[in-house]
């Protein structure tokens, strides 16, 4: 049945390279933890695409619950942390995976940087994955603000206090930020909008740039 | 004048001046494509803006507290103001340092620090200065700038009435 | 289908279909230069892979059950006390800008200068190290630059962590969510629920005395278009029932006669002087009924 359906679409639209080109490529033995466990720092770019997948995935279901609006902010991370069933360990994963991107991401960037495998040809890749780490920052910064407590309240008026230093145009940085005067109702919203929507969509173009290079430029050689 | 035109060209080899085909459908493609874009994200850049562009209201003068009870020594009170907040309106209590100088005069600071926007206290430390507990920003009861901090204390407008003091809009300091 | 042609038939696609035919199975990248074995990606190598994936996810699993993810009070503006923390992976900037020479009139210096160099130089490494040596001790300049960006970035997270520790210390306060933590568990232990953090609307307070012919003037001087017809308030309109707790009936005088920033309009020259007398005595009766 399965067989019949797939051959019916490959039949139309030739599916069978494009997953071939991703399945069977080879994978040298010097990035195989199983050949050389040394190799296990390959893993970390990997692991920092899975806990993304996570990130993405339990942000999603957190909006189920939660709204960006001064007034129920608060309570609806509350409700959702503590009166949900296994509210405390979805939230947990966003909140704790958040640290783990960060941390995967810093391993993959060092392991990048001390196996110099951002040398030619793959300049461009290293600039997008530095591109992909600001992004990530930027998802920290913004995520951090959305329960409404008092240290996302405290912690994000002092970010945006450092944008403002900015001359000339810091102060407007700091207004766009903000919304208005003050962090209140409306630098809520705009930063879940930001949170939500610009940065992640944003960062998933990058990764698809980021893998496609990978796809075509293929692994780094041992050294 | 055509006719000199027509005179010069039929000595030289034929020039095309006009555009090829090809060239005229990219130049087309190319303005529609940013019609396309800037129609659609024009609106869109100055809905974003909009906070930026709006125009600032009036500040008002709040009643804080009698005048009989400021000291020579900084003390914090709070008073009310009037917030409009998008859609969001509010009464929020806002806090001001206000004490006596030695003519006698009387200022309020705001709490905010001006290194990092942390909120400072008076004297925290023993010290007799305006302590932040962010990144130790230090300042001196007139509000000026010891350590950490770029720029001295904000301070408020301030008017005594009828033996009430009146807190207006923030300004900079102006003491130091 | 509808021709209803033999299902093992070759699909022919004819005119201007642009699907090619497909060129049978692919052949995959060469990797002979490589030396060793290499295997396939699916499943070998992603089998590997996932693996360790799913050690980490056991890890992170049980991380999260363990550890409740922190929350504390609500946003409270003109909490003073508070000490803000960025969380941990800004702490090196946000220690960083302590310093002399990133602070005061060099702060730009020190929120923009320095982190666009370093950062910047980050993000252009590829372009700044061209040399074709790939193994990092035979890179000594980038290597040790990298290095000693490394123990910076660990130096100052460690001596701000342990700044704020010591700080929580003078000042003696035990972080937010630890308080709030502790204060779920006492209750459960007892059997309690959890005391609620979120601000309840205030309760509902009854109207006292509502035969009074107070009630009238309220109707007829259209309160109620801003208060309310049960007088609870509505939008950034405050309740009139409960109102004798906040204000005395002088005060309530003075707010009915003059009105109040924040839409409260006069009423001075629409009532007698009698009729708000009347009013704020009612007003002031006003109270919630005592606990």
């Amino acid at each position: 049945m399965f067989k019949n359906v797939y051959n019916w679409i490959d039949e139309r639209l030739d599916i069978t390279p494009l997953w071939r080109d991703v399945a069977d490529h080879e994978v040298p033995e010097h990035v195989n933890p199983a050949h050389h466990f040394s190799a296990f720092v390959y893993c970390f770019g990997g692991l920092t695409f899975f806990i993304t997948v996570i990130q993405i995935l339990s942000g999603m279901f957190l909006t189920m619950y939660y709204v960006p609006d001064i007034l129920n902010a608060y309570a609806s991370v509350d409700y959702l942390n503590h009166k949900v069933a296994f509210g405390g360990i979805v939230r947990g994963m966003h909140h704790f995976g958040a640290s783990l991107v960060i941390v995967m991401m810093f391993l993959h960037t060092l392991r990048v940087f001390f196996t110099g495998s951002y040398k030619a040809p793959r300049e461009m890749n290293w600039v997008v994955g530095m591109l992909i780490f600001f992004i990530m920052l930027g998802l920290g910064f913004t995520g951090y603000l959305l329960p409404w407590d008092n240290k996302a309240y405290f912690a994000t008026k002092v970010g945006v206090q450092i944008a403002e230093s900015v001359p000339y145009i810091g102060p407007y940085i700091a207004q766009f930020l903000y919304g208005g005067d003050i962090v209140g109702a409306q630098t809520l919203t705009r930063f879940f909008a930001i949170h939500v929507f610009f940065l992640p969509g944003a960062l998933i173009a990058m990764l698809a740039a980021h893998f496609l290079m990978i796809r075509k430029q293929g692994i780094s050689g041992p050294l | 004048m055509s006719n000199h035109e027509h005179h010069e060209t039929a000595h030289r080899p034929v020039q095309r001046k006009e555009m090829s085909r090809r060239q005229f459908l990219s130049y087309t493609l190319g303005g529609t494509t940013a019609f396309m874009v800037g129609g659609a994200v024009l609106p869109m850049v100055r809905f974003a803006v909009d906070p930026l562009l709006e125009k600032k209201g009036e500040g008002t003068w709040v009643k804080v507290v009698e005048a009989s009870k400021i000291t020579n020594e900084p003390q914090e009170f709070k008073f009310q103001i009037h917030q409009v907040d998008g859609w969001y309106v509010s009464d929020p209590e806002l806090a001001a340092w206000i004490s006596k100088d030695a003519n006698g005069e009387i200022f309020a600071l705001s709490p905010v620090c001006k290194h990092l926007g942390c909120t400072i206290g008076w004297n925290t430390k023993g010290k007799n200065e305006y302590d932040c507990p962010c990144h130790d920003a230090r300042y001196t009861k007139d509000g000026k700038n010891l350590a950490v901090a770029p720029n001295p204390l904000d301070e408020y407008e301030v008017k005594v009435e009828d033996g009430t003091v009146y807190v207006g809009p923030i300004k900079a300091n102006s003491r130091v | 289908m509808a021709h209803g042609h033999k299902s093992n038939e070759k699909v022919v696609f004819v005119g201007d279909s642009r699907v090619k035919k497909g060129a049978g199975v692919q052949v995959p990248p060469d990797y002979t230069s490589y030396p060793g074995k290499s295997e396939a990606f699916i499943p070998n190598f992603l089998l590997k892979e996932w693996m360790v994936g799913c050690v980490v996810l056991v890890g992170f699993l049980v991380w999260t059950i363990a550890e409740p993810a922190p929350l504390g009070y609500p946003a409270d503006p003109t909490n003073a006390s508070f000490i803000p923390m960025p969380d941990w992976y800004f702490l090196f900037l946000y220690q960083f800008l302590k310093y002399p020479y990133v602070s005061q009139e060099y702060i730009v210096l020190g929120t923009m200068g320095i982190p666009a160099v370093l950062f910047g130089g980050l993000l252009l490494a590829p372009f700044l190290d061209t040399g074709k040596e790939r193994r990092f001790y035979r890179r000594p300049i980038a290597s040790s630059l990298m290095f000693l960006s490394l123990i910076a970035v660990v130096y100052l997270t460690v001596i701000s962590w342990d700044h704020y520790t010591h700080q929580l210390e003078i000042t003696n306060t035990i972080p937010e969510h630890h308080v709030r933590e502790e204060k779920a568990r006492e209750a459960a232990e007892k059997g309690q629920e959890p005391p609620s953090t979120v601000k309840k609307p205030a309760a509902a307070v009854a109207i006292v005395d509502a035969k009074d012919p107070a009630m009238d003037i309220i109707k007829q001087a259209q309160c109620i278009g801003c208060h309310a017809a049960d007088l609870k308030g509505q939008g950034s309109f405050p309740a009139l029932t409960g109102v004798g707790d906040k204000y005395s009936k002088e005060e309530l005088v003075d707010i009915v006669t003059n009105g109040k920033s924040g839409g409260m309009p006069e009423f001075g020259t629409k009532l007698s002087a009698d009729e708000i007398d009347q009013l704020a005595t009612w007003l002031a009766k006003q109270k919630a009924p005592a606990k």
